[in-house]
């Protein structure tokens, strides 16, 4: 901004000086609408405050003088700058006294301190200044009021309360020196004559009546003040430190408006010039000076005579200490070298933490003027107008917020003019891989290092940052997306500048970005004033993707755009097939989010298409995924949605806002719900009344039953309301067949304009929907009502359901061929007769039940099985663990020892506990073991043979366990296990 | 205690007409015909090996608003008011009634046992309106067995006590059979009544429409063995659960065993003792309660609905043999 001011005063003063493109580049610098300084915080309003005052305290002070004197512009003397200082110190004491601010206080009074210092010159000379004596009484004063008032102390923050303390203890220090002019001043206090001038308000000021006019007048007083700056005072460093920034917006906004524009260099002309007396400042002129300077500097040009000789006159000093890099030396020639070293210097100071943001933009922009003044040639331009861009693109340093609307502006239209520049000298490469030491910009070829594409890239996320920041209900939001076609046109155009030079690769990427650009919108709003068509774009880009990309990234995304652009245009078989082709569904969930988001969205599509087409299997299936979750909302990245189990960290949250769909490009959610509901509906109803007795029926969708049972859970259930009470309501008259009711409730007035008017031909879907309803709800009819009929007529049918006879035909056909109805046709009286075949209510219940039985008595045998079995498994485990016994002719062995043992009886024992196999079971268990191992076997395969239903096999093996010897082993096996229980 | 001396004491119940008409009264007015459930206290007294119950009256229905309500104070009330008119006072039971049979859960359980306890002769009549409407009146007298009395008491129900104890769902409850008597005035009034009575057109005794009933009996068989099923497999994992924790032990024994063995080798001290259960907590079984109120409800189920078939079986075969007559006559 501040180089704004430069190029005002410039345009004061050398009116025969305004290249065209200055003026441009000046104009568009200042007439953006900058209403930013709203929140001008009370601080940062008293400092204006205090600036406005010392500017008014130095106009007063050489009011006189420059009666006098003709001359103007009047030397300061050293004590008035000294004293001058330190009245302006002691004036934001006061300042901050008042809000009792102790900490600001405190640093207050160090600096006043530190100024006090610097006079002790003058002060020697001159004794004690009586003001200062004063200030410090008034310090005394306030200490001691804060310090007594406790209550008032306790609820300070912590930061005054040690700024009070502080302030106690250095003041007690430092007043020892003065105790005797404090008591003197005591007793014969001022008149208040010093402090009343000092007040007075700018009365005598006619340049400052306005609002307007004071702003500008702090905008003077600033640069002053920044000249300050320079000498060491901790508190305004902090200060202007971190709102440099603010600074420079109030100065634009005050310059902002055009019409006080001229004022103003009236004013400046009246201040610098002619104006007798006035408001003629010392510190005017040197802000002036500066200007001059810098102005000469910069153009270096001859006029410096302009200037006049008054300004010689002004002492240098340390106020002529500039606030900002000079552009250049005085008298240097401005050639290809000092335009490039200079433009090192920026950019090396690009992102550094001191750096200046605004006015890196600003010398670029500056920068760019000299060198076209200067005609450097077309390559230097595009130079330092790529590094301009990125420093705009450097402004904001925070991801997550966007960029002003007035940079943005300046993105837009510089990025426009390097692209205009860059089609119309094909002489010039820009391309990133350049080094940095071949680059050549004085003559052509040019070769600059840059990316373009990147750029554009940038900007247009920007753009969508930007889409993501506003409310998408506000004119804002409409005002923003107006942008949207000169985005679009800034692609198309670097694409069409692309497609000649570039590499496949970076022609993919603009490729995608114009997909990005393209895929959600439709053919007659694209259509408008072009000749190709977006489909036959789509194809074109895509295509060219599929075979050049080798990043898979994008060959995704376009994909999914394509599909996504079928299917939005109705080409439901093209879009599924590219879907079922490109296999995406089953490697989408290795893709980024991004994708993931896309796919989501182009599945959506896909099935709102399928919907519009009449495939209602289609569609619930491409649709189900996103709605079951319930959380449609956020997997289409349209919203945030409240998390039950756990709060989202606000790292997360931002990274999840990133994400979000510009509102332009949203799904209407409500209209995927009913879509989604209503072919459930479709689906499931008949299916519910088909299977009505089936133990094993699935759902087919559960959102639909959850919904269902929501509304069952009522105790009272009204008319129809919601969208989705009015699909409830559909779906129980579809139980009963009514399909009259439940057509009305799915298309009506409330369903037509919440719902159905969102598609693109409405009257289709809806006639679509009525013949799905008519046939379903025929199905439906017959699953719940055949078994009541002996025989059907057709006719009646065909009449109930206002379905073609045919059609009735043939859905009946292909119920009885799916033996989902059991009956037969009979032609010659156009007549269903039902088999009675299905069981009745009855009996299917009695199936169920006995199903449950079976599974119960299974579950009964499991834990008669673990009863019987434990010792099996421990045996096993034992085997694997003792890696020997694997490898033993285990198998014959066993066989050996069953015989002997069942020849044996008990007798078998003893030998068997002499085998290898007790090494690690000990004697007590061992036999029980081995008894048990055979038991098991056998008891193991009656139950196999009982879960066919053999159930006479049980006898037998009852027989055989019975058998023999056997059993008692059986018996004894209890023992042991016991025994073996008790050993641990 | 008191459970088992009053085995042998109450060998059947007599009741009064009177209560048989009032608990039906209270049932379908305040139950909505048998959708809700009802109770009220028996009033009567025990003379020699017969339980008398000569009165009874309603436990209010109190609606959620009435907090405060006391129920013990309402039943003194009630009986010390009835004293005064000289009706019998003492109290001998309560009686509910219940829905298709579903009569068989802990609730009852409780408040039956807590009858027992301090009213050792008290009994619970189960009265099934449903039932009742087609035609043959349906009131069951119960008792908790001494078995289950005891068990009760205890509260432990873990699989090795049910065992033990030897208690299954047949022994749980006691059915003690019921007399209906009635007064012989009434006796003479019912007969008086009877023969002004107009000769009844049709019998409704055939009835044929068997599946409802059944339909909903089934239904809430299948109901309890789901639950059955679902508890078997928690006692399942149980067992499952305790297996592997045995296994893990002796692996653990086992290491120990070696561990000492080596140190015997090297002359060390052997490891100290631990308490394994320390290391191994023992595994809460599941408690068994359930499982066998499930069954004893399963198998009042399957009574009822045996007795319902064999009533309509034999209607179905006389309706057949009608049928057939009346074809062939014509």
């Amino acid at each position: 901004m501040n180089q704004c001011r430069v190029f005002a005063f410039k345009h004061s003063h050398e009116n025969e000086y305004t290249s065209t493109q200055t003026d441009d580049v000046f104009h568009n610098h200042i007439a953006k609408p900058a209403i930013l300084r709203q929140d001008i915080t009370f601080s940062r309003f008293l400092l204006i405050r205090r600036l406005i005052q010392i500017y008014q305290n130095q106009a007063r002070n050489f009011q006189f003088s420059d009666d006098e004197e003709d001359e103007k512009r009047v030397v300061k003397s050293r004590k008035d700058k000294r004293y001058d200082e330190l009245r302006g110190l002691i004036k934001d004491m006061k300042n901050h006294k008042k809000i009792k601010d102790c900490a600001k206080v405190c640093s207050d009074f160090e600096d006043q301190q530190k100024a006090y210092d610097k006079c002790k010159k003058i002060i020697q000379e001159e004794g004690k200044p009586r003001f200062y004596i004063r200030n410090l009484v008034e310090l005394e004063e306030f200490i001691g009021e804060v310090w007594e008032d406790r209550e008032q102390r306790k609820k300070m923050s912590k930061l005054n309360a040690k700024g009070l303390t502080t302030l106690r203890q250095k003041f007690r220090k430092y007043i020892r020196d003065f105790e005797d002019d404090m008591s003197k001043y005591k007793e014969a206090p001022d008149k208040e004559s010093d402090v009343s001038a000092e007040e007075v308000e700018e009365s005598s000021d006619s340049e400052s009546e306005t609002e307007g006019d004071v702003m500008k007048a702090a905008d003077f007083i600033k640069k002053a003040e920044k000249k300050k700056k320079s000498e060491p005072k901790p508190k305004m460093d902090d200060d202007s430190s971190d709102d440099s920034m603010d600074w420079g917006s109030d100065s634009d906004e005050s310059s902002s408006s055009s019409d006080e524009e001229k004022d103003y260099t009236n004013i400046l002309q009246k201040f610098l010039k002619k104006t007798p007396a006035e408001a003629e400042k010392k510190k005017e002129k040197k802000d002036k000076k500066k200007v001059e300077k810098k102005k000469k500097v910069e153009e270096e040009d001859e006029d410096q005579e302009d200037a006049g000789g008054d300004w010689e006159v002004v002492p240098g000093g340390q106020f002529l200490e500039k606030k900002r890099p000079k552009m250049f030396a005085k008298n240097t020639e401005i050639n290809h070298e000092v335009i490039l070293k200079k433009l090192m210097e920026l950019v090396s100071a690009r992102g550094k933490k001191g750096t200046d943001r605004q006015e890196q933009i600003e010398l670029m922009e500056e920068l760019r003027t000299i060198a076209n003044t200067n005609n450097l040639g077309i390559g230097l331009d595009v130079k330092i107008l790529l590094c301009h861009i990125s420093s705009v693109f450097d402004y904001n340093p925070n991801i997550a917020t966007c960029m002003k609307s007035e940079l943005w502006e300046k993105l837009i239209s510089h990025l426009n003019e390097l692209i205009a520049i860059l089609v119309n000298n094909p002489n010039i490469t820009v391309w990133e891989k350049i080094p940095e030491d071949s680059e050549q910009v004085t003559e052509s070829p040019f070769k600059v290092r840059g990316c373009v594409l990147t750029m554009v890239e940038r900007m247009d996320e920007e753009f969508t940052k930007m889409l993501q920041a506003c409310d998408a209900h506000s004119t804002e939001y409409v005002d923003r997306l107006k942008d949207e076609p000169v985005v679009c046109s800034i692609i198309e155009k670097l694409q069409v500048y692309m497609e000649e030079k570039s590499t496949s690769d970076e022609l993919c990427r603009i490729y995608l970005r114009r997909i990005m650009h393209t895929y959600y919108k439709f053919e007659e709003d694209y259509m408008m004033g072009r000749d190709l068509s977006s489909g036959a774009l789509m194809k074109r880009l895509c295509t060219y993707i599929y075979s050049k990309d080798n990043t898979d990234r994008l060959r995704t995304q376009a994909m999914l755009c394509q599909i996504y652009h079928l299917a939005i245009h109705d080409c439901w078989y093209d879009a599924r097939d590219l879907m079922l082709m490109s296999h995406l569904q089953d490697m989408i969930q290795h893709s980024d989010v991004p994708t993931q988001i896309l796919y989501n969205r182009t599945m959506v599509q896909l099935g709102l298409c399928a919907f519009r087409q009449g495939h209602i299997k289609d569609s619930h299936n491409a649709l189900v995924d996103i709605q079951s979750t319930g959380r449609a909302k956020e997997l289409l990245a349209q919203g945030l949605l409240l998390q039950r189990q756990r709060e989202r960290t606000a790292e997360e949250e931002k990274i999840e806002k990133r994400r979000q769909m510009p509102y332009h490009m949203h799904i209407n959610l409500e209209l995927l719900e009913c879509v989604y509901l209503v072919s459930a509906m479709l689906l499931e109803i008949p299916y519910m009344a088909a299977h009505e007795f089936d133990a094993r029926r699935r759902m087919i969708s559960k959102n639909f039953h959850h919904v269902m049972r929501v509304s069952d859970r009522q105790p009272l259930v009204g008319p129809p309301e919601s969208m989705r009470e009015h699909v409830v309501a559909a779906s129980k008259s579809m139980k009963t067949g009514d399909w009259r009711s439940c057509k009305n409730y799915v298309i009506n007035e409330k369903m037509n304009t919440k719902v159905w008017e969102l598609f693109y031909q409405p009257e289709k879907t809806r006639d679509m929907i009525v013949t799905k309803i008519q046939e379903e709800s025929l199905r439906t009819y017959l699953f719940t009502y055949s078994s009541v009929y002996d025989s059907l007529s057709m006719v009646t049918l065909a009449d109930m359901f206002e379905l073609e006879k045919a059609v009735v035909h043939s859905i009946i056909s292909k119920m009885i061929i799916n033996e989902e109805l059991m009956a037969s046709l009979d032609e010659p009286t156009q007549t269903v007769v039902m088999h009675r075949t299905e069981p009745t209510r009855f009996q299917s219940l009695a199936l169920q039940l006995s199903e449950k039985v079976a599974s119960l008595v299974e579950n009964n045998e499991n834990i008669m099985k673990f009863k019987m079995g434990q010792f099996y498994q421990f045996n096993k485990g034992g085997q694997n663990k003792d890696g020997t016994y694997v490898q033993r002719p285990g198998q014959k062995q066993w066989g050996q020892k069953r015989n002997y043992q069942e020849g044996e009886g008990y007798g078998g024992r003893n030998q068997q506990n002499e085998g290898g196999y007790r090494q690690r079971y000990n004697k007590d268990g061992g036999e029980g073991y081995n008894n048990r191992q055979r038991y098991n076997k056998d008891g193991g395969e009656g139950y196999n043979n009982r879960g066919k239903g053999k159930y006479d096999n049980r006898e037998n093996k009852g027989g055989y366990q019975g058998g023999g010897g056997y059993q008692g082993g059986g018996g004894y096996q209890g023992g042991g296990g016991r025994a073996w229980q008790q050993q641990y | 205690m008191a459970g088992r001396n009053s085995d042998s004491q109450v060998k059947f119940v007599l009741i009064d007409g009177l209560v048989v008409l009032k608990v039906i009264k209270h049932c379908e007015e305040i139950g909505s015909g048998g959708t809700e459930l009802v109770q009220g206290v028996l009033l009567g007294l025990v003379v020699e090996n017969r339980l008398e119950i000569t009165n009874c009256f309603p436990f209010p229905q109190h609606s959620e608003n009435q907090e405060d309500f006391d129920e013990v104070q309402y039943q003194m009330e009630m009986m010390r008011n009835l004293r005064h008119v000289n009706i019998d006072h003492l109290h001998v039971g309560w009686y509910q009634s219940t829905y298709h049979g579903s009569f068989v859960n802990k609730a009852l359980i409780e408040s039956q046992f807590n009858y027992q306890h301090s009213i050792e002769e008290s009994v619970v009549l189960i009265y099934d309106p449903v039932k009742s409407s087609h035609g043959k009146i349906s009131l069951k007298a119960f008792r908790l067995t001494p078995v289950m009395m005891e068990m009760y008491r205890e509260g432990d129900f873990s699989p090795e006590t049910v065992s033990s104890s030897n208690l299954s769902f047949e022994k749980m409850f006691e059915e003690i059979p019921i007399v209906f008597k009635n007064s012989h005035l009434v006796n003479a009034l019912m007969c008086e009544i009877e023969e002004t009575q107009p000769p009844k057109e049709h019998d409704q005794f055939l009835d044929l429409a068997t599946t409802s009933v059944l339909e909903k009996e089934m239904a809430l068989m299948m109901k309890c063995v789901d639950e059955l099923s679902q508890d078997a497999n928690k006692f399942t994992n149980f067992q499952r659960q305790v297996q592997k924790q045995k296994h893990a032990k002796e692996q653990y024994l086992m290491k120990r065993k070696q561990e000492n063995e080596l140190r015997a080798q090297r002359k060390e001290a052997p490891l100290p003792e631990e308490d394994i259960n320390k290391i191994f907590k023992p595994l809460q079984p599941p408690p068994r309660l359930e499982s066998l109120l499930t069954s004893a409800q399963i198998n009042q189920y399957s009574q009822s609905i045996n007795e319902f078939a064999k009533q309509s079986f034999g209607k179905l075969f006389m309706a057949e043999s009608l049928q057939e007559n009346k074809v062939a006559s014509n």
